[in-house]
């Protein structure tokens, strides 16, 4: 019975495809639930959710105009978080409403994009994530983003942990929380890019917030919380990852955000 | 241990230009003043022209609404002032000094983020430092200022469960790790209780700390302590007495 056991986990190991796609997602899912902390408590996960949907109409673009998908993904998402911005200035429009805006709107071209293209196929991937679908040039990309967002957010942690918790002294000793919020969206375009293959557009702001929102309920300190979401985000990447394995017909990213969220309703119930 | 020895190569950028101005024993000098407390909204005072000397305690009253609060959110450099002039420590009001330290009537904190009280101090030393340093060694100040505010065994609980009156006590301790030499507090009395106000009006009157205070208030016995009064009162500011107990609680 153990030998069964065993063979059911290191079967799929032999696979180059399964290997690689276990690689991505520790690092997206530990990268995005650090990154996720502080989308959790600064209230950020509506505009992850805006930035991770208009992937969509970047990649659709980039593909039919024959650019790298990556780079169609990030102009997107940039273009968002910028419109975002440019909307929200105005008087009389909450940023809330703003994000509601592009987000309706960048999802629209790009299923328009899609239907022009008639290239619905190739796409549902996209949409919903595939483990088999990761090359070894995009973990290449996974690996350089994440060490990216990992990098950023450890050279900067005591002043995003200062903004967050405390944005007008920030503000008072210069330590510009405004210029923080934008290095945080310029991260989640990043993240959100790098976790498209495994996750899907649809699904990736899961990424960011499921862990998260666990590891904040048993952190002391935002270090602490980061560590508990890591670990989550690990866990519930490598379960999803199985689980779309062994149920033929399951896209990988509904199966990670299900595994991710199964520790967050039980730490839900017993905290 | 890897990633703290990556960022001890790292340069220290500061915040802001260092903020040395000589100040001439006037901490604060205003001429003509007028602020109002956002864009939008009415003047709240005009015409306001006082000065405050280095080491005055100085109690700024006024009811409600009297521009108390704008005052010193224009002395912080948070807000801008309508017309006039104004120095602080013989600089223009403007962010990222870390001379000046302001306590907000009721501090906007985010409750989400897990903080414990020794990290809020902790933060008065990053004014000194910048963009890619540890402040870690700050440790020793951190737990001078939490013992002088009788906070010492507080200091692993988190923010979120203290009382108003210890919060505030941790905020003045982190203005004292910040070495702020002027203190600008909204109404600090206001969540006190008795034991919690007699340890700041300790530390806030010990005539050992010659940091200049200006202090918003409501409660009359309060300025019988203070050097000087400045009264807010149908948009103009008044000078009720100057520093006339300042030189000799100093003597």
């Amino acid at each position: 019975m153990p030998t069964a056991m065993l063979n059911l986990i290191f079967a799929p190991l032999s696979e180059d495809f399964f290997l690689r796609a276990l690689v991505a997602i520790l690092l997206c899912g530990v990268s995005a639930a650090c990154l996720g902390t502080y989308i959790v408590v600064r209230r950020m996960a509506f505009i992850s959710t805006a930035l991770t949907h208009s992937i969509l109409p970047g990649i659709v673009a980039a593909a039919l105009l024959g650019f790298s998908l990556y780079a169609g993904a990030l102009v997107a998402a940039l273009l968002t978080a910028a419109g975002v911005a440019w909307i929200s200035g105005r008087k009389g429009n909450s940023e809330d409403s703003a994000i509601g805006v592009m987000l309706s709107v960048m999802f629209a071209l790009g299923i328009a994009l899609m239907s022009v293209g008639h290239a619905w196929r190739d796409f549902t991937g996209l949409l919903f994530g595939s483990i088999v679908s990761v090359g070894m040039a995009d973990l290449g990309l996974i690996a350089l983003t994440s060490f990216i967002v990992l990098l950023v957010l450890r050279a900067l942690h005591k002043e995003l942990e200062l903004a967050s918790f405390d944005e007008e002294y920030a503000q008072l000793i210069g330590a510009k929380p405004s210029v923080l919020r934008m290095v945080l969206l310029v991260l989640i375009a990043l993240a959100a890019v790098a976790s498209v293959r495994l996750v899907g557009a649809l699904l990736t702001t899961a990424l960011f917030v499921i862990p998260s929102a666990t590891g904040i309920r048993l952190g002391k300190s935002l270090a602490q919380a980061m560590s508990w979401s890591a670990l989550f985000a690990a866990v519930g990447g490598i379960s999803g990852l199985y689980l779309s394995y062994y149920i033929s017909g399951v896209p990988s990213g509904a199966a990670i955000v299900l595994c991710c969220a199964t520790p967050y309703f039980l730490v839900r119930i017993l905290k | 241990m890897v990633s703290n020895a990556c960022f001890g190569l790292l340069p220290a950028v500061p915040y802001c230009a260092a903020d040395d101005a000589a100040c001439n024993g006037i901490a604060v000098s205003a001429k003509n003043l007028s602020a109002a407390a956002s864009a939008e909204s009415p003047i709240a005072f005009s015409e306001a022209t006082f000065e405050i000397p280095c080491g005055c305690r100085t109690a700024l009253i006024g009811a409600n609404g009297s521009g108390k609060s704008t005052l010193l959110r224009v002395l912080a450099g948070l807000t801008p002032a309508a017309s006039g002039d104004v120095t602080v420590l013989g600089s223009q009001p403007k962010l990222g000094r870390s001379r000046i330290a302001y306590l907000a009537q009721k501090p906007k904190f985010n409750t989400d983020v897990p903080l414990r009280l020794r990290r809020l101090v902790q933060t008065g030393t990053y004014a000194h430092h910048g963009w890619f340093e540890e402040c870690e060694h700050g440790d020793v100040a951190v737990d001078r200022a939490l013992e002088r505010l009788g906070l010492l065994e507080l200091a692993n609980r988190s923010v979120h469960s203290l009382s108003g009156g210890q919060l505030q006590r941790g905020l003045l301790a982190r203005a004292t790790v910040q070495g702020a030499e002027v203190l600008l507090l909204d109404e600090p009395f206001a969540a006190l209780d008795q034991s919690s106000r007699e340890i700041v009006e300790a530390f806030l009157f010990n005539p050992e700390n010659n940091f200049t205070v200006v202090m918003a208030t409501h409660d009359p016995a309060d300025s019988q302590r203070f050097d000087r009064i400045l009264e807010l009162k149908n948009g103009r500011l008044a000078t009720m007495h100057a520093c006339a107990g300042h030189a000799h609680r100093h003597a």
